[in-house]
């Protein structure tokens, strides 16, 4: 673990050799919205943000993404496989919340005796440069999910702004190799470290909503048919902002466009829209939004609990945020909590 | 790293129109590199998602015998997009599968027992390949008594006809076929699957029984199975879901936290008891 | 606005407990500043729930279409309408639903007050009458309420809703002259190679989220013609052609029906300007048929049927 001093005047020119050397992916503000895009000449790196808008996830597991072109002629198939992208990638600016977003989505992609080849190729041949929160949300609740504001979950180095300049931490080996392409990077002197371990622990004090989950998930084992459900979905809408927004949600949907040249693409799914597990035949074992809601919170909160140990979630707050109906998943498990363990 | 969303190639060799209606054909399909025929090793119960491309896939279960290593079969019923563009198809057409996935039939637990095998309608066509599998010369001795209840609404709609027949002159599995109601110049049974389980009453003794059906089916048969004294460990049922990556990453298959296509499709009566009602 | 909550409940408790209804829906503080939430009251003790104020911004109506049992919603002007065009539509039986119509002064749009004030939060705020006080991490402003308001709200002709059973309190002054086309008629002005990069610019940020569908209450079809496969009308990819028939497309189906709510822009995660596509269709209708969707029971919206002296012009 290496610390290393960026003065901020030096910040544009550190993010430029990076785009010389790798593709960069940084947070670009487009009107009043920040979302990750890949740094190019016609636009600049943002870091004067809360969060972005989309999370991240999108540059491992994009909106939409081709799996393969086919070709049909007569009675015959061509497949034509996308080859995997194998530039050195770099995403810049990531908050806390979404690097740990990385680590869950990692163990689920990688689960089991399949795993998705696409986000795990791009994953692996990205370096993640995280950015750290001074500022934490009133709707932020990372530390009751396993992070905190300066966390380094699923990151490679930690860029933190320490009020006169900026310090980088390099955490995993990826991270150093990055530095090493930066000579003229100084070491951190002690007094700064020690100011960033303060603005950590302050930022930590910051963040002011906490949800609690100690037994969350073993109360879900038990609550499948209770009448929580009937009184929380009554307001929700089944829109796919929630599913879209958050870091960690990952459904998706298969779909063929065009018949003679083509391709097979994977697109963002919701477990909120209606259609999602709508049969052929016309069953839909989630027929209503009580159904689909209580499998949102289930998904998170206890299935993949009992599959992977962790709370697919990581309280960045953008669901709570967006909402149009201001449906808050902290009440939700607040209600829950509030259960008497039986 | 293997890419499982890449389908294989395979042509079909033969349409076989199983009913009347002409809504349920079987596809015999060869894979075009015959190394990916070669290690397309299967399970009874297992299924595939077939490629149509430019309609899309789906989930269908394997209706050929893991013992006929020269082709792979498939019965599908035309119901929706990619379905109607396989039944478009003619021979000699090439499409995709990607497999086999799913968990299939349990056959270390079925060998030295009876097996009692339920199925009704057109989801009869995993049961066939247990029943080829079980019947074949070089797996028989293994498993104990066999006995068979397959039902259709009428005679027309019952699949595989051939096998039927042929099963029907052996000596080595009791096979009941039934249609629902009475139709004119039909010799065998009449009623219900579940009625005719309960006629049958096989013995639930050293017993392993597979149920395979629509879910209204199960409704009724499950009763039945309980009472005949099976136990809930000894009953296996395989169920259907919406799928789409068979692999259990697109998040949409899921009943609790098991994935049909992965932890399934066949699950004990036992740990679906378990399950949260959602399917 | 404060007498007008207290009146909403008494209206609330007197429709619940003389079993006129057997829900209330309307609004409760929600767990944002500057947020209310919609609330279903089933008990005449819960009333004390309901709030009023400038942000009561969700379209209630919604969650009328569908239901067993005898509602009584809170609807602002753009609200009832949508209940009376739901209505006429067929969607429930009119008895089943008690309207309980409210003047409106205006929806405050958080969008707005986020621009004003960049990067600082809002941890408190007020809304009145007149004003909006905002208060965060080392600052305090006073805001002038009618400055953040909704863009929709700004040439609001009904703010009071103009079908209901029930009113609560007095009717306010509607606005006259206010020309709620300038800004249809400001793109119309533009040439077609302009306008089609100003869609393009808009609607490529579009992540087919169809949270504009869902909060719309115009869109109530179990089987929207997105997700039909059988034919699949176009793609569901983020692809710029595909998203933008959808756009368009949905701006046809509501056209003729659409009140200019608002929800749909609000709603919309990426800051998408949906108004203008729906505004216009709404102008065509005006200019058109003369109509005006959701203020009266008895008109069926007129892409719903045809007269003989309805405008021909395009026929060649």
């Amino acid at each position: 673990m290496k610390w290393k001093v960026l003065e901020k005047s030096e910040l544009p020119a550190l993010v430029a050799k990076l785009t010389e050397e790798y593709e960069v992916f940084a947070p670009v503000k487009e009107k009043n919205i920040v979302s990750f895009e890949r740094l190019s000449s016609e636009n600049q790196a943002y870091l004067d943000f809360w969060n972005t808008k989309k999370p991240p996830k999108d540059v491992f597991f994009p909106q939409t993404e081709t799996l393969f072109t086919y070709r049909i002629a007569e009675k015959d198939v061509e497949i034509v496989e996308i080859p995997a992208a194998k530039g050195k990638r770099v995403l810049f600016g990531v908050r806390p919340c979404d690097a740990r977003s990385f680590v869950l989505l990692n163990k689920f992609f990688s689960s089991g005796e399949h795993k998705d080849v696409y986000y795990l190729e791009k994953r692996r041949n990205t370096t993640i440069f995280g950015l750290a929160c001074t500022s934490p949300r009133s709707t932020c609740f990372c530390t009751s999910l396993g992070g905190s504001p300066f966390g380094k979950d699923g990151m490679d180095l930690l860029l933190q702004d320490i009020n006169d300049k900026y310090l980088i931490e390099t955490i995993t080996e990826k991270g150093e190799e990055l530095v090493e392409k930066f000579p003229s990077l100084k070491d951190a002197e002690k007094a700064d470290v020690e100011r960033a371990k303060k603005l950590s622990e302050d930022a930590e004090t910051a963040v002011k909503s906490k949800v609690s989950v100690k037994d969350v998930s073993e109360k879900l084992d038990r609550m499948f048919e209770d009448p929580l459900w009937d009184q929380i979905y009554q307001k929700c809408l089944g829109c796919g902002i929630c599913t879209f927004l958050c870091p960690t949600c990952c459904c998706f949907d298969i779909l063929d466009e065009e018949t003679v040249e083509g391709k097979r693409v994977k697109i963002w799914d919701s477990c909120q829209f209606s259609c999602f597990t709508l049969h052929g035949s016309g069953h839909n074992p989630r027929s209503s939004g009580k159904e689909r809601m209580r499998q949102r919170i289930m998904h998170k909160f206890n299935y993949f609990v009992n599959d992977f140990s962790e709370i697919f979630c990581v309280g960045c707050g953008r669901c709570v945020q967006e909402c149009p109906v201001n449906l808050d998943i902290r009440e939700i498990i607040g209600a829950i909590s509030a259960r008497q363990a039986e | 790293m293997n890419n499982p969303y890449i389908p294989n190639l395979a042509a079909i060799r033969k349409i076989i129109i199983e009913n009347e209606a002409k809504d349920i054909k079987t596809f015999e399909l060869v894979f075009k590199d015959p190394e990916a025929m070669k290690n397309f090793r299967y399970k009874c119960g297992q299924f595939a998602e077939i490629s149509v491309f430019g309609a899309g896939e789906c989930p269908i279960g394997l209706a050929s015998s893991p013992m006929d290593e020269d082709c792979i079969q498939f019965t599908v019923k035309k119901v929706g997009v990619v379905t109607t563009a396989l039944h478009n198809c003619e021979e000699g057409t090439v499409i995709g599968v990607r497999g086999p996935y799913g968990n299939g039939f349990p056959l270390e637990r079925m060998e030295g027992r009876n097996v009692i095998i339920v199925g009704g309608g057109f989801a009869f066509t995993t049961l066939r390949s247990l029943t080829k599998f079980i019947l074949h010369e070089a797996n028989r001795d293994r498993f104990k008594d066999l006995t068979v209840i397959y039902g259709a609404r009428n005679p027309g709609e019952l699949v595989y006809k051939y096998d039927l027949e042929a099963w029907g002159k052996r000596d080595d599995i009791n096979l009941n076929v039934t249609i629902d109601r009475a139709v004119p110049g039909w010799t065998g049974l009449v009623g219900f699957v579940p009625a005719v389980l309960k006629e049958v009453a096989p013995s639930s003794d050293n017993a392993l029984a597979i149920v395979c059906g629509p879910p209204i089916m199960y409704k009724f048969t499950m009763p039945v199975i309980n009472e005949l004294g099976f136990r809930p460990e000894d009953v296996f049922l395989s169920f259907e879901m919406k799928m789409k990556c068979g692999i259990g990453k697109c998040g949409r298959c899921n009943i609790g936290n098991k994935f049909v296509c992965k932890d399934g499709p066949v699950f004990s009566y036992k740990e679906f008891q378990m399950m949260p009602k959602e399917y | 606005m404060e007498d007008l909550e207290n009146l909403i409940r008494e209206i609330a408790k007197k429709l619940l407990s003389e079993k006129k209804v057997d829900l209330i829906i309307g609004y409760e503080q929600g767990t944002l500043p500057l947020h209310t939430t919609p609330c279903f009251v089933d008990k005449a003790e819960d009333v004390k729930k309901l709030v009023w104020n400038a942000s009561c911004d969700a379209n209630l109506s919604k969650y009328v279409v569908d239901r067993k049992e005898k509602v009584g919603v809170i609807a602002k002007g753009c609200d009832a309408r949508l209940i009376a065009v739901c209505a006429i539509e067929k969607q429930f039986p009119r008895e089943n639903v008690v309207i309980i119509g409210i003047p409106c002064l205006g929806v405050v749009d958080r969008k707005k007050i986020e621009t004003k004030l960049g990067d600082r939060e809002v941890l408190e705020a007020i809304v009145e009458d007149e004003q909006i006080k905002v208060k965060g991490e080392g600052f305090e402003l006073v805001l002038q309420k009618n400055d953040f308001l909704c863009d929709s709200c700004l040439t609001c002709r009904h703010r009071n809703s103009p079908i209901y059973d029930v009113f609560v309190g007095k009717k306010v002054p509607e606005v006259k002259g206010a020309n709620e086309f300038a800004e249809v008629s400001s793109l119309e002005s533009k040439s077609a190679e302009e306008r089609w990069k100003h869609f393009k610019e808009e609607l490529s940020k579009c992540i087919r989220c169809y949270a504009c569908r869902n909060v719309c209450p115009l869109c109530y079809c179990k089987m929207c013609f997105v997700d039909q496969t059988m034919p699949a009308w176009f793609g569901k990819t983020n692809d710029l052609s595909d998203t933008m028939i959808y756009h368009i497309v949905r701006a046809f189906h509501v056209a003729g029906r659409c009140v200019d709510c608002g929800a749909c822009s609000r709603a919309c995660p990426m800051d998408i300007n949906l108004r203008e596509l729906m505004k216009k269709t709404e102008k065509i209708m005006k200019e058109r048929y003369s109509y005006e969707a959701g203020v009266s029971l008895k008109e069926v919206p007129p892409l719903g049927e045809f007269k003989m002296e309805d405008s021909q012009e395009f026929i060649k």
